[in-house]
């Protein structure tokens, strides 16, 4: 796998060697871009932070992966955690900043013991004037939004600001702050030094109902059949759900996953976390997922706090077969309207599974028609 | 920066979308937006529609060649289901005055209630405020307000997504934790889910009980605000119409808290002159806002031999009507009850207070006082204007302004001034104490020496100016900003601009009266010649003083 590659501090040598504007230029050419979900190129972040004036600067690895379905930084942070400590070194590096942070998923804080072995060796020998401190979570999802990780880190209540000012320009304590994902900043180092770097790669992480989930890496544009032979589904397989917002949608054997393939109306990859559906009511999955945007919303603004739970009432209702008609069009017109008015990307895309079910899967909801 | 705004060009150079459309003249429904604090976008209410998109006006700024459309069909839906969501099942027959949001309701209009409301929560009920959060949409004013603008931090939210809601730590009570009970909160909520603890019903069955005697006092501010309850334009002085409407409510007698703002005067100058010859303690801190006291008590209890000893001016004025006029006009004094008409929700509190032996038996705030003349049916604009019983009724307007930050300052400084040196001041006026600021400051000569003093209005101007309180002698605190006339039991306001007009009123009604100084009152002159002897005598200092207790932050 090419994230599992090790540099050694070769990066960090080399980008010292360069300096930081040849750094920005290779990362640019190269094509390394966000692997978070937005998609955003890494050269042009930092080169965002790095135009705006301010005596400090601070760098924060984002490895609070709470999407359901997903643990790709997990393996990462378990078998190639050198060379994200040398991303985020390299990043303190090209961006002068002396404060990194590692914003820890509250349930990962049993790696935390080596991995804070691992920043004091990796620093030691890199000689680098800049500190990494690990900042864990407290179990929250919202924490995974680069303005709630902030708020989390100053202390405040993890709850999302408003965008812009976005944090590149003012963010931890109203500085210029660069937010990168574990993938992200491992893969850094690597696109530095290597030749054959290929910025197509994705890790994919692969559960549900199929014979072995797991962590993978495959190019952008693997082929969908691809995938199903090497995880073996079992038996037949219904659906499939881009982690908990990104959609649920039928299995297309033929398709191709590519970044413009899957985000269509109400899709988005996100972090390529795949999870596979046999057959089972969508209903019942809609409810999973419903419950835990009514746990994990924070609780800021109107749509969102009081919507989530309106909508998981309703998928209640169509489950024990008390809905009407027009429940199904207050679902649908309110899953709209959360996604439309919410403040931040969780309420924005809370209603995703129930707008994408409705379109595919109707019949599972007529079945619960009165 | 050019700009489309419902179809017509502009060109606009800062601020929000918010602040360009009021320009504009066009109205955009807020809730959780406030001029002073800084925009959450939590309500959403004041949705638009930018290039295409929802944004929410108070906190999104325009961008280059933007088209923004602020009344469609598609954004006139979005508030509507917003509003739904935000707080099913209210009942808008049943909601009290203090529902500042009821014209926004009405304005974006509920076409269709599905939901019911699943909150459960315990009304917390204290000596001052009552919290429904049963009632509360979350809107996070109280809590930056209480935060940024009071510097208490008493409350903040609480839980996650339908559960997060407004709370003391630990889900404690308000009256548990280190809160100064100002009511700024409640003047900021929108939705009337934090009101004062109601003493109406107890005041009715006092006036409809032919056997006592009931005596209100009012504080110097409500006569500037009163009339906003029915409609007069802020800063209209009704001193008149609101001694006739208490009488014809049934009150025996109506007397003036600024005579008690005099006697405080006499009382607290001379404190401050026998602790500037002694070598007292210094600086003196003035003691007329409750909620000032519960800060101390709470933040700064190493202050209390700075405070002084004086009793708030109705908790005087209390005293001398259970006193002296009981024995002047041969009432038992067990039959009088006192009924304080006062702009504060703290003073609700501060009636309960062991060490105070209050005289006082009820505390209404004005807009209880506006609730009783409107159940009363009194057309209050129609009344004719009338005096205060004369017993107790004569003030100087140096007791006026007692109701506006600055005012006991200045007050005390014109009989401090007069008595020390035994010259008249050419002009009793101190402009710089009547700026509308959060901190003002200045220096006056005393026999020679000068004395320096300060007053600050609002939590975070009276931290500010407490970190270098050595500088001065003499410091006037009031909790609430801009004073009384800003206070929790006033009329619900919206800008700064209403307290300016507030406490011009208050300034005009001192420029009006006969006596500006409060030693020449010849009813204070009176008291203290037939009952109490002179300032801090052994009698004053038993009626008139009190004592502070320190209590925790937590």
């Amino acid at each position: 796998m090419q994230i599992l590659r090790e540099t050694n501090l070769e990066g960090l040598k080399l980008a010292r060697e360069i300096g930081r504007e040849k750094v920005l230029e290779i990362l640019s050419k190269k094509g390394l871009v966000g692997r978070g979900g937005a998609g955003f190129p890494v050269a042009k972040k930092w080169g965002l932070s790095l135009n705006t004036k301010a005596k400090e600067r601070y760098v924060i690895c984002n490895a609070d992966e709470g999407e359901p379905g997903t643990f790709k930084d997990k393996f990462i942070l378990k078998n190639n955690p050198e060379t994200m400590i040398e991303g985020i070194l390299i990043a303190a590096y090209v961006l002068n900043a002396k404060r990194c942070f590692i914003y820890l998923r509250g349930e990962y804080d049993y790696l935390r013991g080596e991995l804070e072995e691992k920043i004091k060796e990796v620093l030691e020998k890199s000689k680098m004037k800049a500190s990494i401190e690990i900042v864990r979570g407290a179990g929250a999802y919202i924490c995974g939004e680069e303005t709630a990780i902030i708020q989390s880190i100053m202390g405040y209540r993890g709850q999302a600001m408003y965008k812009p000012p976005f944090p590149v320009i003012k963010g931890l304590w109203g500085k210029p702050t660069v937010l990168n994902n574990v993938e992200t900043l491992t893969n850094v180092p690597q696109a530095l030094l290597y030749d054959d770097w290929n910025s197509d790669y994705r890790l994919f992480s692969i559960s549900g109902d199929v014979e072995h989930p797991g962590v993978y890496e495959w190019k952008l544009g693997v082929k969908m059949s691809t995938i199903l032979n090497t995880v073996k589904p079992k038996g037949k397989l219904k659906a499939m759900s881009f982690g908990c917002f990104g959609g649920i949608m039928p299995v297309d054997k033929n398709s191709e996953i590519t970044t413009e393939s899957v985000c269509k109306e109400n899709c988005n990859h996100g972090a390529f976390s795949i999870i596979f559906i046999g057959n089972r009511n969508i209903v019942d999955i809609c409810i999973s997922i419903a419950k835990f945007y009514t746990y994990e919303s924070c609780g800021k603004c109107t749509p969102c706090r009081e919507g989530t739970i309106r909508l998981l009432n309703l998928l209640k209702k169509v489950k024990k077969c008390e809905a009407t008609k027009q429940d199904l069009d207050t679902l649908k017109e309110f899953a709209e309207h959360i996604q439309e008015t919410s403040l931040c990307g969780l309420g924005q895309s809370c209603g995703n599974h129930i707008l994408t079910s409705l379109e595919h899967f109707k019949k599972d909801y007529e079945a619960g028609l009165k | 920066m050019k700009i489309k705004l419902n179809g017509k060009k502009l060109e606009v150079k800062e601020g929000t979308i918010l602040e360009i459309c009021k320009k504009q003249k066009i109205k955009i429904p807020t809730l959780c937006y406030h001029k002073s604090l800084f925009p959450e976008a939590r309500c959403r209410i004041c949705l638009v529609e930018m290039n295409g998109k929802l944004v929410t006006s108070c906190s999104t700024k325009p961008i280059e060649n933007c088209e923004i459309i602020t009344n469609s069909e598609r954004v006139l839906k979005a508030r509507k289901r917003n509003l739904e969501l935000m707080n099913p099942g209210i009942d808008m027959d049943k909601l009290g005055d203090d529902f500042e949001a009821r014209e926004i309701y009405e304005e974006v209009g509920l076409d269709n209630e599905r939901f019911e409301s699943i909150k459960d929560y315990h009304p917390d009920l204290g000596a001052s405020l009552i919290r429904d959060n049963n009632k509360c949409i979350n809107c996070g004013r109280c809590v930056q307000v209480c935060a940024k603008i009071q510097s208490v931090f008493a409350i903040d939210f609480a839980s996650r997504a339908h559960n997060e809601h407004v709370t003391p730590y630990n889900e404690k009570k308000l009256a548990d934790i280190a809160c100064i009970k100002c009511g700024q909160c409640l003047i900021n909520c929108p939705v009337g889910a934090i009101k004062e603890r109601s003493h109406l019903e107890e005041v009715k069955k006092a006036l409809n009980n032919p056997k006592k005697h009931v005596v209100a006092q009012t504080a110097p501010s409500i006569r500037a605000a009163l009339g906003e309850m029915f409609d007069m334009k802020p800063g209209t002085l009704v001193t008149g119409k609101m001694v006739t409407a208490l009488r014809k409510s049934g009150f025996d007698k109506v007397f003036d808290v600024d005579l008690g703002a005099d006697i405080t005067i006499m009382e607290e100058s001379a404190e401050l002159l026998k602790r500037i010859k002694n070598k007292g303690v210094l600086p003196m801190i003035t003691t007329c806002c409750p909620s000032w006291i519960l800060m101390m008590e709470h933040f700064y209890p190493e202050l209390i031999p700075n405070m002084s000893t004086c009793k708030s001016p109705h908790e005087m004025l209390g005293m001398l009507i259970k006193t002296y006029y009981a024995e002047k006009a041969k009432i038992n004094k067990k039959d009088i009850v006192v009924v304080s008409i006062m702009p504060c929700v703290a003073k609700k509190f501060e009636s309960t207070r062991p060490e105070l032996n209050t005289a006082v038996d009820y505390v209404l705030t004005t807009r209880e006082l506006g609730r009783l003349i409107k159940q009363n049916k009194i057309d209050f604009c129609k009344l004719k204007d009338e005096d205060f019983d004369p017993t107790l009724g004569l003030a100087t307007g140096a007791g006026d302004i007692f109701g506006t930050a600055g005012g006991v300052m200045e007050a005390a400084l014109r009989t401090c001034y007069e008595i020390e040196n035994g010259k008249k001041l050419k002009k009793v006026e101190f402009e710089n104490l009547r700026k509308f600021k959060g901190i003002k400051e200045g220096e006056i000569i005393l026999k020679g020496k000068k004395i320096k003093y300060a007053c600050a209005s609002g939590g975070a101007n009276i931290r500010k100016l407490l970190e270098n309180k050595e500088k001065y002698q003499f410091i006037e605190i009031m909790a609430c900003p801009g004073g009384c006339i800003g206070g929790g039991g006033q009329p619900i306001y919206f800008d700064d601009q209403t307290l300016k007009l507030r406490s011009k009123a208050l300034y005009k009604q001192d420029s009006k009266r006969e006596f500006r100084r409060s030693h020449e009152n010849p009813i204070v002159k009176k008291i203290y010649k037939k009952y109490l002897g002179k300032p801090r005598s052994k009698k004053a200092e038993k009626l008139l003083h009190t004592s502070y207790v320190e209590r925790g932050r937590f």
